[in-house]
C-alpha cells in the first residue's frame, strides 16, 4: 500500500467521523438525509472493515502467520516513543480475535442505524452522530494495541452511550444512564490504577526500563515471569474490577437489565452486541497474558461466579414478565460461558468463549431487534398485555423463533458452536492438551453450566410461547399504525434480520473458518505468547531490549560502577 | 555603604519587563479616565493592550532561557528576592492569557452597567501582579508581599457589587479569614528567620535538610547513651514543624487547601461571576507554583549534601502535603455533590482541582535523579488546562447565570435544546473536569498520576488511588449539570447568547478536545521546557565555596560540621578520580 494511504485500521476507525462531519452539515429537520448520511456512514465503515479482514488474510497468508498480529501500525502519539523513557503512543494491530469483532461491531452498525430508522424520530442528528460516536470508540478498543488507547476509546464508549440512553431511553432513563455510567466508570478507575502500575512496573523491570503501555510488550513480560505473583494478584483483581462490570459479571451485574430495559432498540442491540464484549475481551487480551499467574489462580473463583451467573441468570430471565428483561438476563447467563470457557484455560474453551461472544452479538442483537419492531407497534412488551402474535405478524413470529433457537444453541444454527466448546474445554480443563498444562476447572462446572443451557431451552422457549401463540392478545389501540407501519414487518425490516439469520446459519453449519483464523491467534496471544514472534515486522528500536538483554545488564553495572568509583 | 544597595541596569529592567508592563497598565488604568474620560470600553482596552503587551514581553524575555535571581538589599539576606526562570515566564503567559479570557468575560458581561469600569480593572490588575510576583520568589519577605498583593485587591473586587449583600459578606469573611492566615504565616516566617537568621529560602531550606538530615541520623542507641547530645536537634525538629506549618498555611489560603478553605465557596458566591471566574484558576495555581518552587527547593537542597543527605529526611513533610492534598481533593467532590448553586459548585470542584495539583506538588525529587516525568511539568500542564476547562465552564455558566438571574442548576435545564453552542462545549468542559478520555483533563491528570508513580512509594500509590476514586467522585455532581442539560427540560425559551462569548467558550472546548486527541504531547513538552533549568540558588547546587558556607552557618555547628565533611568526601574523590586517571 502507498505511503500516504494511512493505516486500514486507522481509516476503518475514524470513517464514521468524517460521517459525522457530514450530519452535521445536512439540516436537522431533514430527517430523510439524515438517515441516508448515517447509514451510508455505516455501511462505508462495513466495507472498509471487510477490506480490512482481506488485507490481514493477505498479510497473514503472506508471512504464513495466522497466529500473528498484522496490519499494525505506529505513531508517536504521547510520550517519546522511540527511545525514551515514556513510550505510550498510538499502536494499531488486529489478531484473529480482535478481527473477528470488529467484523461483528462494523457489520451489526449499519443494521443498528437502519432499524433505527422509524423509531427514533426526534432529535435525529444527534441521534446518528451519537451511535456513529460510539462506533469509532468500540472499533478502538479492539484495535488498540496499546493500553492508553485502549483506555481512552474503553472510556470513551461511556458517553455516547449514556446520551443514547438518557436522552431516547424508556420511562426510566436517566436512572438507567446515571447507574450505567457510574456503574461502569467505577470498575474502569480501578482498571486504571492498575494500568498505571503495570506501566511503573514495566519501567523498574531489568531490561525494559521504559514506562511503557504497549500491549505486546507487557504481555511479553506476563509470560517471562517478570511480575511478581503478588503484584499479578492485585493487577488481576484491579483489572477485573473494570471488565468485570462491563461483562457483566455475576454479583456486578445489576446495571445491566436496567440499562437494557430503558435503552432504545439501538442502545440495546450495541449493548449486548458488542459493549458487553468489550469486557471479556479485555479479560482475553489483558487479564489473561499478561497476568498468566495471577488468572491461574483465580480461575476457579471466576468460573465459580460464572457458573452462578449462568444459573442465577438464567432463573431470573424466567421469571420475567417483561421480553427485553428476559433477553437482558438471558445476557447475564451467556456472558457467564465466556468466562467460563476462557478460564478454562483450554484451547476449545477459549475458542468458544470467543465464539461465543460473536453468536451472542448476532442472535441477542437480532432478538432485541425483533423486540423493538414488536414495541413500535404495540407500545409495550409486557408478555401478558401481547399475545398469540403469529397470527398477525408471521414474519415477525420467524424471526424471533429463529433468534430463540440460535440463542438456545440448536445444534446447526451458531449458538450450539460456541456453547459446545465452552462445555467441552471446561469439562477438559483438568487435562494437559494443545501443549497447554492443566486448568484448574473441571467436569462438574461444565455440569452446573449444562443446567443453565436446559434453563435457557426453557425460559426462552416460554417467552416464544406466550408472545407467538396462543389467543391473539393486542393491547387497545394498537397495532398503532400511525407511523405509516404495516402490522407484520415491512420490507426494510425483513432486510435487517434477514442477514443476521443468514449469518447465524452460516456460522451454525461451516463455523471452520473463523475458528480457524481465531484458534492460532488464542494459542499464540492468550495461553503461550510466543517471544520470538512479538516483534517480527514492528519498526520500534525498543522491542528487542524486552528479552533480558545480557547488555541491558552490563550496562546497569557499569553504571554502579562509576557511582561507587 | 550605597555599594550593597542594587542598583538596576538595564538588563535587570528589561528582564522584568513583563511586571513593569503590568505596573504601567495600572498606572495608565489611573490615568486614562482623566484624559479621556470615563468608559469601560477604553478601560478594558487599555487592559487587553497591557496584558498583550505582558505576553509578548514575557514571552520574549524568555524565548532566551535564563534563570536568575535579582536581590534587592544585601545580596545574602535576601537572594531570590525576584526570579525569572523558565517557571515563572510560564506562569505569566499563563495567567496573562487567563485574564484576557475573564476581561472578554466581563465585557460582555457585566461592563455593560458599571460605573467604575476603571477601579475594576485596576484590582483586577493589581491582583494579577501579585500573583505573577508570587511565582517568582524565594524570598520570605517578596513571598508575604506578593500574597498581600494578590489579596488585598481580591477582598476588594469581591466586594464590587456594593449593595448586594452577600457580596459584602463574603468579602469580609474573606478579609477576616486571610488577615488571620496571613498573620499565622509571618508567625512561621519569623520562627524560620530566628532559626536560620534568612530571609533567603534557599538558605532556609538547606538548614532545614541539614538540621532534619542531623535529626535522622541520631541513632535510638546513641539517643539511650547520651540524651544530652541529641536534645538540640530534637528541640529544632519541633520548631522547624511549627515554623514550616505555620508558614505553610498561608500558602494554603492561597489554595484554598482543607482546613484553610472555608472561604472560598462563600467567597465564589457572593462575588461577581467573573470575579469568581478569575479567583478559580488564578489565586489557586499562583499558589501552588509558588508551593512547587519551595518544595523544589526543598528536594535540591538534599542535592547540596553530595552523597550524605536523602530525601528521606523530607520524609514527614512529603506525607503532610501529600496528606492535606489528598484531604482537599475528597473534602472538595464529596462536598460538591450537595450544592444547588453552581458557582458554590463550581467552587467545591476548584478545591478537589487544587487538591489533585497539590498532589503533584507534594512529590519530592531529587535533583540528581534521572526520572523524566517531573511533577513539576505536570502541574504546569495541568494548569494550563485547567485554565481553559474553567474558562469554558464559567462562561457558559455566566451567560446561563445573566440570562435567567438564576444561579441554581435548575438554571440549566434544557439547555441543551435552548443553547446547543453553549451546552456542547459546556459538556466537554464538564467531562474534562471529571479527567475522561478524550479530553485534556484526562491528559492532565495522566501527567499527575504518572509523576505520581514513577516516583513510587506507599505514599505516592495511595495518592493515586485517592485520585482516581476522587475521579469517580466528581462523576456525580458533574453529571447533575449534564442530566440538567439534557435530560431534563421544563420548557424555558430559547435564547441566543453573545457572539463573543460564544465564540470563546467553544475555543475551550475545542482546545480541550485537541489536547485530549491529537496534541497529547506538545503541551508537555513545553512544560517540561518550563519545568527545567529552574532558578537555584548556588548554595542548593552544593556549589559554594567553603568560606562562604562558613561564613553563613556560623551558628550552626551541625551545619559546618556536615559541610567540611563534603569537602573531605570530595577531596577523596577528587583524588580518586586522579588515581584513575594516571592507570589508564
Amino acid at each position: 500500500m502507498a505511503d500516504w494511504i494511512p493505516n486500514i485500521l486507522t481509516l476503518m476507525t475514524l470513517s464514521p467521523l468524517l460521517g459525522i462531519f457530514f450530519l452535521m452539515l445536512i439540516d436537522a429537520r431533514d430527517h430523510k438525509r439524515l438517515r441516508l448520511m448515517a447509514m451510508v456512514t455505516s455501511l462505508a465503515t462495513f466495507a472498509l472493515a471487510i477490506v480490512a479482514a482481506v488485507d490481514f488474510s493477505r498479510a497473514a497468508d503472506a508471512a504464513d502467520r495466522w497466529d500473528a498480529f498484522h496490519l499494525k501500525s505506529t505513531t508517536a502519539w504521547l510520550g517519546d516513543s522511540v527511545g525514551g523513557v515514556v513510550d505510550i503512543a498510538y499502536r494499531v494491530g488486529v489478531d484473529g480475535i480482535s478481527l473477528s469483532l470488529v467484523l461483528l461491531t462494523a457489520f451489526l452498525m449499519p443494521l443498528v442505524v437502519w432499524g433505527s430508522f422509524s423509531s427514533i424520530r426526534e432529535r435525529v442528528r444527534e441521534y446518528f452522530i451519537l451511535l456513529l460516536l460510539l462506533e469509532v470508540g468500540m472499533l478502538g478498543v479492539f484495535c488498540a494495541l496499546d493500553l492508553f488507547l485502549f483506555y481512552v476509546c474503553f472510556e470513551f464508549t461511556l458517553v455516547p452511550l449514556y446520551f443514547i440512553i438518557g436522552i431516547w431511553g424508556g420511562p426510566q432513563r436517566r436512572k438507567a444512564a446515571n447507574k450505567f455510567f457510574i456503574y461502569t466508570l467505577t470498575g474502569s478507575v480501578l482498571m486504571f490504577a492498575a494500568i498505571l502500575f503495570l506501566a511503573h512496573h514495566a519501567y523498574v523491570t531489568n531490561g525494559i526500563g521504559v514506562f511503557t503501555l504497549d500491549i505486546l510488550k507487557l504481555t511479553a513480560m506476563g509470560q517471562q515471569y517478570l511480575i511478581p505473583y503478588n503484584v499479578q494478584w492485585w493487577l488481576f483483581l484491579a483489572f477485573a474490577a473494570g471488565f468485570a462490570i462491563k461483562v457483566p459479571f455475576f454479583p456486578v451485574h445489576t446495571w445491566l437489565p436496567l440499562a437494557h430495559t430503558e435503552a432504545p432498540t439501538a442502545g440495546s442491540v450495541i449493548l449486548a452486541g458488542v459493549l458487553l464484549k468489550l469486557g471479556t475481551y479485555g479479560f482475553l487480551r489483558l487479564s489473561l497474558p499478561i497476568l498468566p499467574d495471577a488468572s491461574v489462580r483465580f480461575a476457579p473463583m471466576m468460573a465459580t461466579l460464572a457458573v452462578i451467573g449462568i444459573i442465577y441468570g438464567a432463573l431470573c430471565a424466567w421469571v420475567q414478565t417483561d421480553v427485553k428483561k428476559l433477553v437482558a438476563y438471558s445476557s447475564v447467563s451467556h456472558l457467564g460461558f465466556c468466562m467460563l470457557g476462557m478460564f478454562s484455560m483450554k484451547m476449545a474453551g477459549a475458542t468458544g468463549s470467543v465464539l461465543y461472544m460473536l453468536n451472542h452479538g448476532l442472535s441477542t442483537g437480532a432478538l432485541f431487534l425483533v423486540i423493538g419492531m414488536v414495541y413500535e407497534r404495540y407500545h409495550t412488551r409486557e408478555m401478558s398485555r401481547i399475545g398469540g402474535l403469529a397470527k398477525p405478524m408471521p414474519w415477525m413470529a420467524f424471526f424471533l423463533v429463529f433468534f430463540t433457537l440460535s440463542s438456545i444453541g440448536l445444534p446447526g444454527l451458531n449458538g450450539f458452536i460456541g456453547e459446545f466448546l465452552v462445555l467441552l474445554g471446561t469439562a477438559a480443563s483438568g487435562t494437559v492438551s494443545d501443549n497447554l498444562s492443566a486448568g484448574r476447572l473441571g467436569f462438574g462446572y461444565a455440569a452446573a453450566a449444562a443446567l443453565g443451557i436446559i434453563f435457557g431451552a426453557v425460559y426462552m422457549l416460554l417467552m416464544c410461547r406466550r408472545v407467538l401463540f396462543g389467543p391473539v392478545v393486542e393491547p387497545p389501540g394498537t397495532p398503532d399504525a400511525s407511523q405509516g407501519l404495516p402490522p407484520d414487518l415491512n420490507l426494510r425490516e425483513r432486510f435487517i434480520l434477514a442477514p443476521l439469520a443468514i449469518v447465524c446459519v452460516v456460522l451454525g453449519v461451516w463455523p471452520k473458518p473463523l475458528i480457524e483464523t481465531i484458534q492460532p491467534a488464542i494459542m499464540a496471544n492468550v495461553f503461550q505468547v510466543k517471544q520470538d514472534l512479538q516483534y517480527a515486522g514492528e519498526t520500534d528500536a525498543v522491542a528487542p531490549e524486552v528479552i533480558f538483554a545480557v547488555d541491558a545488564i552490563e550496562a546497569a553495572d557499569d553504571n554502579d560502577g562509576e557511582r561507587s568509583s | 555603604m550605597f555599594e550593597s544597595f542594587w542598583r538596576p541596569t538595564l538588563t535587570d529592567l528589561y528582564w522584568f519587563s513583563p511586571e513593569l508592563a503590568l505596573v504601567g497598565t495600572l498606572v495608565t488604568l489611573l490615568i486614562a479616565p482623566m484624559i479621556v474620560g470615563r468608559s469601560s470600553r477604553n478601560a478594558t482596552w487599555i487592559v487587553v493592550l497591557g496584558t498583550l503587551v505582558t505576553i509578548l514581553l514575557s514571552w520574549k524575555v524568555g524565548g532566551d532561557v535564563r534563570s536568575a535571581g535579582l536581590s534587592g538589599l544585601a545580596p545574602p539576606e535576601a537572594a531570590g528576592m525576584l526570579i525569572l526562570d523558565n517557571m515563572s515566564v510560564y506562569f505569566k503567559i499563563v495567567l496573562m492569557v487567563f485574564m484576557l479570557g475573564v476581561a472578554l468575560l466581563w465585557s460582555i458581561g457585566s461592563a455593560k452597567k458599571e460605573k467604575h469600569a476603571e477601579e475594576f480593572l485596576i484590582l483586577l490588575v493589581g491582583s494579577a501582579l501579585g500573583m505573577i510576583l508570587m511565582a517568582g520568589t524565594l524570598n520570605l519577605l517578596m513571598i508575604i508581599i506578593a500574597i498581600e498583593l494578590a489579596s488585598l485587591p481580591s477582598y476588594a473586587i469581591v466586594a464590587f457589587n456594593k449593595r448586594n449583600r452577600r457580596s459584602a459578606e463574603a468579602s469580609l469573611k474573606y478579609v477576616i479569614f486571610g488577615g488571620i492566615s496571613s498573620a499565622i504565616m509571618l508567625y512561621g516566617m519569623s520562627l524560620l528567620y530566628g532559626l536560620y537568621h534568612t530571609l533567603d529560602f534557599a538558605r532556609i531550606a538547606y538548614g532545614v535538610v541539614a538540621d532534619l538530615q542531623a535529626f535522622a541520623a541520631v541513632d535510638v542507641s546513641s539517643v539511650a547513651q547520651s540524651v544530652d547530645a541529641s536534645m538540640p536537634a530534637a528541640q529544632n525538629t519541633v520548631a522547624i514543624g511549627v515554623a514550616l506549618a505555620c508558614f505553610l498555611a498561608g500558602i494554603f489560603f492561597k489554595i484554598a487547601a482543607v482546613p484553610f478553605h472555608f472561604w472560598c465557596p462563600d467567597v465564589f458566591e457572593g462575588a461577581q461571576i467573573e470575579v469568581t471566574t478569575w479567583l478559580s484558576v488564578s489565586s489557586k495555581s499562583a499558589a501552588i507554583v509558588l508551593l512547587l518552587r519551595l518544595v523544589d527547593t526543598f528536594s535540591s537542597a538534599t542535592g547540596a549534601f553530595p552523597g550524605g543527605a536523602s530525601l528521606s529526611a523530607l520524609t514527614g513533610l512529603a506525607w503532610g502535603l501529600g496528606i492535606v492534598a489528598a484531604v482537599t481533593c475528597t473534602w472538595g467532590n464529596f462536598a460538591a455533590y450537595r450544592q444547588n448553586n453552581v458557582k458554590r459548585l463550581f467552587a467545591y470542584s476548584s478545591i478537589a482541582h487544587a487538591g489533585y495539583m497539590m498532589m503533584a506538588a507534594s512529590v519530592f525529587v531529587h535533583p540528581d535523579s534521572p526520572l523524566d516525568y517531573s511533577p513539576i511539568a505536570a502541574v504546569l500542564v495541568y494548569i494550563l488546562i485547567y485554565v481553559f476547562m474553567n474558562l469554558g465552564a464559567f462562561g457558559v455558566a455566566a451567560m446561563v447565570v445573566w440570562r435567567s438571574g438564576n444561579e441554581n442548576i435548575d438554571a440549566f435545564h434544557g439547555l441543551g435544546r435552548r443553547a446547543p453552542w453553549l451546552a456542547i462545549p459546556m459538556l466537554c468542559c464538564l467531562v474534562s473536569l471529571v479527567g475522561l478520555p478524550p479530553f485534556a483533563g484526562f491528559i492532565g491528570k495522566i501527567w499527575i498520576l504518572l509523576s505520581l508513580g514513577a516516583s513510587g512509594g506507599g505514599l505516592y500509590w495511595g495518592l493515586v488511588i485517592v485520585a482516581v476514586l476522587n475521579t469517580l467522585v466528581s462523576l456525580f455532581f458533574y453529571l447533575r449539570i449534564v442530566k440538567a442539560m439534557f435530560f431534563v427540560d421544563d420548557g424555558q425559551e430559547s435564547f441566543t447568547p453573545p457572539i463573543s462569548g460564544l465564540a470563546m467558550v467553544n475555543v475551550c472546548a475545542v482546545v480541550l478536545v485537541l489536547m485530549g486527541t491529537l496534541f497529547i504531547e506538545a503541551p508537555r513538552r513545553k512544560a517540561e521546557f518550563y519545568a527545567s533549568n529552574l532558578f537555584r540558588p548556588a548554595i542548593l547546587k552544593g556549589g559554594m565555596s567553603h568560606a562562604e558556607n562558613a561564613a553563613i552557618d556560623a551558628t550552626q555547628g551541625e551545619l559546618l560540621r556536615l559541610t567540611e565533611g563534603v569537602a573531605r568526601i570530595e577531596g577523596e574523590r577528587n583524588r580518586r578520580s586522579d588515581r584513575q586517571a594516571q592507570t589508564p
